[in-house]
């Protein structure tokens, strides 16, 4: 029975979601939580039953066929990750949980997500992963464009079309590896990349077509238009899912894939480390001038995409990364989840009509603080452990570690813009009555202290890692976090609040969809090149 | 039918995706990248005078099934991120007046 956990996961929400919308109940809810139980009990058991394999991964084929069956893999990274889904799912529940009313359609196709979604973390096998990796864009683009505003649907098409054109990139890449290997079962492909000569060109390609594909996923440096629009306009428990979770899609993918094309050995580390530090500076500098509270928010997902994949490409693990991964999930779905609640008690995203909100709202305000400290890495929060783990890894090279510095500094001055909306006077605002959304609240905020404190044991129970180079409990910490806030500061105070023509401009700044794809086209063209020159 | 034909088809799409400012047209260019994609896999699964995959028994000289496979799925995803795509241009064009990707991202929100 225990094995056949992984298909499982995917089944157990997707049956609840037909179910859920075939009957229409007022109980919605509640058989969503009871699958929610079901899978979580189902994980844990699983996990701990095969935690002794999690180095080489425990293969299942769907239907007991044998290696030409579609076989789904767990090993450590898919479990760290499938634990996260799992985990943020439930957060989503609660906060949209409302006694008296269900909405049976947008439960519907959030179980959908979830279990195509751990489908994609699961699978081994290419062209599943290209199912579900198209499955979960246009459950996306449903969920974006659910609120049926002319603002959602727009960012809906774009964010399906453009997601779309990235995944049929993949798919050529998939094609040529089947066409050089003879199949599409990724174990299969990594041992007969072994045998293969260096600089292989069919292979080289469709490495640079997968890559493009899955920067589009995962909101790379000049295909990220898509991701402030849809995580701008959608549900804010959508937004935090999206931003939480739905982008680390990507770059979970980016770890697989750079794992199945070890063997082959393209050097392609320094390209995207620039590729990241580009991202997190696009996202830093245009975070800093939004005035709506859920695109600034989106921009700082950007500026925390780019951080990890810093991470992963600088280490020669992905233990930085993968950290990140899960810490930035946990907090940047705090402030998305703080920020509905904001905005439905304000009714306004302008974070400048905003102010006050320490004395209105004084226990969101402070999940919001915690939220924010974690986010820019203060000492004794999560942040910081990964942050320091990336900026440590580059301490050799000055260069880089002044650009990531400057990322820091601003992330911290977005940081402290939006936290304006917590001084001055109160303006006029709306009762905040359900409950049900404090929980999540609180529970990541726990979560984020107890990841930030207690790292070592945690780093080496739940993800294998040595992480106690890195100490909070430091001077340097304090002084570091300080400088960069102070930094911050200056920054806003003097470039941003005056709000002057530059400003307002790179406010308004937006990529057409079809200037989107060109970029995308250009992407594709430079990776090609740097592959050729190579 | 040449790879490489096929290949100009996805080339044709990508062209159309970069360069097209209606919301209609760039679905279209979507389409047609996936047909290039699926003519190209096809392609190499196939071979002059091969059979169709199905065995009574004997071992004849049949094309690979494999693509044939995939790509059945890839045409239905591809149907429905067209139905979709089509279904939410309906809606723009009822709240914007218009199907140009300029005018529909530059407006102000509406409800």
């Amino acid at each position: 029975m225990m094995e056949h956990a992984p298909i499982l996961f995917i089944l157990i929400p997707v049956i609840t979601a037909i179910i859920i919308y075939v009957l229409r109940s007022r109980w919605s809810h509640y058989l969503a939580f009871f699958a929610q139980i079901i899978v979580t009990v189902l994980a844990v058991i699983y996990y701990v039953d095969i935690a002794p394999h999690f180095v080489s991964g425990v293969i299942y084929f769907i239907g007991d066929w044998d290696v030409i069956g579609i076989p789904l893999m767990n090993d450590r990274l898919s479990a760290v990750l499938v634990s996260l889904t799992i985990f943020v799912w439930w957060m989503v529940l609660i906060y949209k949980f409302r006694p008296k009313e269900a909405e049976p359609t947008f439960l519907f196709f959030l179980l959908f997500l979830e279990g195509v979604f751990l489908g994609l973390l699961q699978t081994s096998d290419l062209f599943n992963l290209f199912v579900f990796m198209e499955l979960t864009t246009i459950i996306v683009t449903i969920l974006v464009a659910f609120k049926k505003m002319g603002s959602s649907i727009r960012a809906g098409v774009y964010y399906l079309l453009l997601n779309t054109a990235g995944v049929l990139m993949f798919l050529i890449g998939v094609v040529l590896l089947y066409y050089t290997f003879g199949t599409i079962n990724m174990l299969e492909i990594r041992n007969g990349m072994e045998g293969l000569a260096p600089g292989h060109t069919v292979v080289g390609l469709a490495y640079v077509l997968m890559m493009a594909g899955i920067s589009v996923k995962a909101a790379l440096f000049p295909v990220f238009a898509w991701l402030p629009r849809a995580h701008g306009v959608a549900q804010s428990a959508v937004s935090a899912l999206l931003s939480g979770l739905i982008v680390k899609g990507g770059i979970y993918l980016f770890i697989r894939l750079n794992g199945m094309f070890s063997p082959a050995d393209f050097d392609y580390m320094d390209f995207f480390f620039f590729v990241g530090l580009a991202t997190a500076l696009t996202g830093s500098l245009f975070a800093m001038m939004q005035k709506n509270i859920k695109v600034l928010l989106a921009y700082s997902t950007l500026t925390q995409v780019g951080l990890i994949i810093i991470g992963l490409v600088s280490l020669d693990d992905y233990s930085a990364g993968l950290l990140h991964v899960v810490h930035h999930a946990l907090f940047k779905g705090l402030l998305f989840f703080a920020a509905g609640i904001i905005v439905s008690v304000y009714r306004t995203k302008d974070i400048t009509k905003i102010s006050g909100l320490m004395r209105s709202m004084p226990i969101v305000s402070i999940f919001m603080i915690i939220g924010m400290l974690a986010i820019t890495g203060a000492p004794f929060m999560n942040g910081y452990i990964s942050k320091a783990l990336i900026t440590d890894a580059l301490y050799d090279d000055p260069l880089r570690y002044y650009a990531v510095f400057l990322v820091n500094i601003g992330s911290a001055a977005a940081f402290v813009k939006l936290s304006m909306i917590f001084f001055g006077p109160k303006t006029l605002s709306y009762p905040h009555k359900n409950y049900a959304q404090i929980v999540p609240l609180a529970v990541i905020s726990l979560a984020c202290f107890v990841f930030g404190i207690f790292h070592e044991s945690l780093g080496e129970i739940l993800f294998g890692f040595d992480v106690s180079a890195v100490d909070p409990f430091t001077f340097t910490a304090l002084a570091t976090y300080i400088v960069t806030i102070a930094f911050g500061f200056l920054l806003y105070h003097h470039l941003i609040r005056p709000d002057r023509k530059g400003v307002r401009r790179l406010r308004r700044f937006t990529v057409t969809f079809e200037t989107a794809n060109y970029l995308f086209v250009i992407y594709v063209a430079v990776l090609t090149g740097f592959f050729l020159l190579l | 039918m040449n790879p490489i034909l096929t290949f100009i088809v996805v080339l044709i799409g990508f062209y159309g995706l970069a360069t097209s400012k209606n919301i209609i047209k760039s679905v279209f260019c979507v389409t047609i990248i996936e047909s290039g994609i699926i003519l190209l896999f096809l392609n190499l699964g196939n071979f002059q005078g091969g059979g169709i995959p199905i065995l009574n028994g004997e071992a004849d000289a049949i094309v690979d099934p494999l693509p044939q496979a995939l790509m059945i799925t890839t045409i239905v995803i591809g149907s429905t991120v067209t139905a979709l795509s089509l279904m939410l241009c309906i809606k723009l064009f009822h709240r914007y007046g218009s199907i140009e990707w300029a005018q529909i991202l530059r407006r102000e929100d509406v409800e």
